[in-house]
């Protein structure tokens, strides 16, 4: 069965990452490199486990553009976001014997680390779906 | 025989061997199957009874038996199926063209005619060739770029069938469009080196194993058409570029320009060899873009500090390939040596025509014209555009080199002195 694992981040935590001038907590590089370090050891487990599908990070909420319907018509519009709001970072699909596994696999990436004061007031999380492989299970 | 060197031996012959194959037999798909069969076979017997004498002819004759059976299985299981399309092989559909290939050409550089031909996608070109030239596996390939091992899978067979589907013959391409394959081929290679170099995903910023895959597949195509300018001039630039590898990511694998690069950790075997092919490919003419872009890399890479760099002569070369390759990215580095030579001010107005033409669309632009305001004193406005510039870059190592760059400069609101 396969489970994706979501992880979330604002426009705020992206800038702080990003190093942009005024954002708070201020990233350091070295910050920065331990993070990916973290992220790349957790993963490379998944993998060498044979439970990795697929696993891709998203650019910063700025870039993106949503389009809506507006009277009819499709509207795009740029970056639709607060600063603050929470939005989908990235995402990795795993592919365990059970959802127990899977949630074991995103429990380790509670220990990520982060400078002092990222973690932003709503605490750390990330979600675990199972996803739906084919018309009999989604329509279960 | 050590392992390593087995192995060595083994990535050399089996582009060979599959271009024996191939040409004898036709059938890409199933040759390749075959090879991978008698490299496994080599890979696990050679280290226990010894490499025999004739390496390439042992693979040959296992493959060759093994493509023999695979055939056989195929036909039948046709037949089976009572498959009335019956699949022509080109070699028996078509007679041997005059110019073909004598018989002892390395069936190599055939090999990587058929990866890269015109038919395929880029994508599809890019994962055949190193699958197939670069013996790389498919698990290798899609570790390198990223991307699961099912669609690396998905992405090779699909290319396998088009060429099976579109009836591409195994040979050389005839005179008149050999130099617009060869070109097609140098640009796979150049992409394969470029996704290592400048790494469009990933937070790390090279992945080192694209770069020499695609610096050997050049050093095998150059030894194989020694004469090309235009292959020496692709792997003079790829070792010239390369060189400055280690002095490109700081410590915690942050961006360093090359203005501020520590020049000691350069690689001076590689800088060395690079300017060597180039300085001998020049002269022999025509010169072409690759041959230019390698000459302007030798031009950086000889400037013992930044301040040394003969800016004159780097926007001389700019000038030549501008006529022959005017694409965005030219014109922006076109506009640097510009600012270097004429003064920032200069550089600020070429890049003021380039916009009016073209939008590359991502963070260059901006990231050019804040270090050219920077130059020109401009503060607040640099600050904005290199602000700008980050908005734009989806890397994080450059997203964070555009924001140290930022912070170091004064707000509109603090029109100070420079930090």
């Amino acid at each position: 069965m396969k489970y994706m694992i979501l992880l979330f981040g604002s426009q705020r935590d992206y800038d702080a990452m990003a190093g942009r001038p005024g954002a708070e907590p201020a990233w350091t590089g070295e910050d920065v490199a331990k993070l990916a370090e973290f992220m790349e050891s957790w993963w490379a487990e998944v993998v060498e486990s044979g439970e990795a599908v697929d696993a891709q990070g998203l650019t910063a909420p700025v870039h993106a553009r949503r389009v809506q319907l507006v009277d009819g018509a499709p509207v795009v519009t740029d970056g639709p976001y607060a600063e603050t709001q929470e939005v989908l970072a990235g995402y990795n699909i795993v592919d365990c014997d059970s959802f127990d596994r899977a949630v074991e696999i995103a429990a380790r990436l509670a220990g990520t680390p982060h400078p002092a004061g990222a973690l932003p007031d709503r605490g750390w999380y990330v979600d675990v779906r199972p996803v739906a492989s084919g018309a009999e299970d989604s329509l279960a | 025989m050590l392992p390593a060197e087995i192995e060595d031996l083994l990535r050399r012959e089996a582009p060979r061997v599959l271009g024996a194959l191939v040409r004898r037999y036709g059938h890409f798909d199933l040759a390749e199957d075959a090879v991978q069969e008698a490299l496994l076979a080599a890979a696990t017997r050679w280290p226990a009874e010894g490499v025999p004498e004739r390496p390439r002819g042992w693979l040959l004759t296992v493959a060759s038996r093994r493509l023999t059976d695979l055939l056989r299985a195929e036909s039948a299981r046709r037949r089976r199926e009572d498959t009335i399309a019956r699949r022509v092989l080109p070699d028996e559909r078509l007679a041997p063209a005059a110019d073909r290939a004598p018989a002892d050409t390395d069936d190599t550089l055939v090999l990587l005619f058929l990866c890269c031909h015109p038919a395929l996608t880029p994508a599809g070109q890019i994962a055949l060739t190193l699958r197939a030239v670069g013996g790389l596996s498919t698990a290798e390939i899609a570790r390198a770029f990223l991307v699961p091992e099912a669609t690396m899978t998905r992405r090779i067979s699909r290319a396998k069938q088009r060429i099976a589907a579109s009836g591409i013959p195994f040979a050389p391409p005839d005179r008149t469009e050999y130099a617009g394959r060869l070109g097609a081929v140098l640009r796979v290679l150049y992409l394969i080196f470029n996704e290592g170099y400048a790494s469009t995903a990933g937070p790390r910023l090279a992945r080192t194993e694209l770069t020499g895959e695609a610096i050997r597949l050049t050093r095998l195509v150059h030894r194989l058409l020694p004469a090309d300018g235009e292959v020496a001039g692709l792997l003079a630039l790829m070792l010239l570029t390369d060189a400055r590898r280690p002095a490109r990511t700081g410590p915690a694998g942050e961006l360093v320009p090359m203005a501020e690069q520590d020049r000691s950790r350069w690689d001076a075997e590689a800088i060395a060899e690079g300017i060597a092919l180039v300085t001998a490919a020049l002269p022999r003419g025509p010169t072409g873009p690759y041959q230019l872009q390698a000459a302007i890399a030798a031009v950086h890479d000889e400037a013992g500090c930044a301040a040394d760099t003969d800016w004159p002569q780097i926007l001389a070369l700019y000038e030549v390939l501008l006529r022959v390759d005017g694409s965005p990215v030219v014109r922006l580095n076109h506009a640097v040596a510009v600012a270097m030579v004429r003064g920032p001010r200069a550089g600020l107005d070429a890049l003021d025509a380039l916009d009016a033409q073209v939008r590359l669309g991502d963070h260059r632009p901006d990231a050019v014209r804040g270090h050219l305001l920077e130059l020109a004193g401009e503060l607040p406005a640099a600050r904005e555009r290199y602000l700008a510039a980050a908005a734009r870059a989806t890397s994080l190592p450059h997203q964070r080199y555009l924001h140290a760059r930022a912070r170091r400069l004064p707000g509109p609101d603090e029109p100070g002195t420079q930090a």
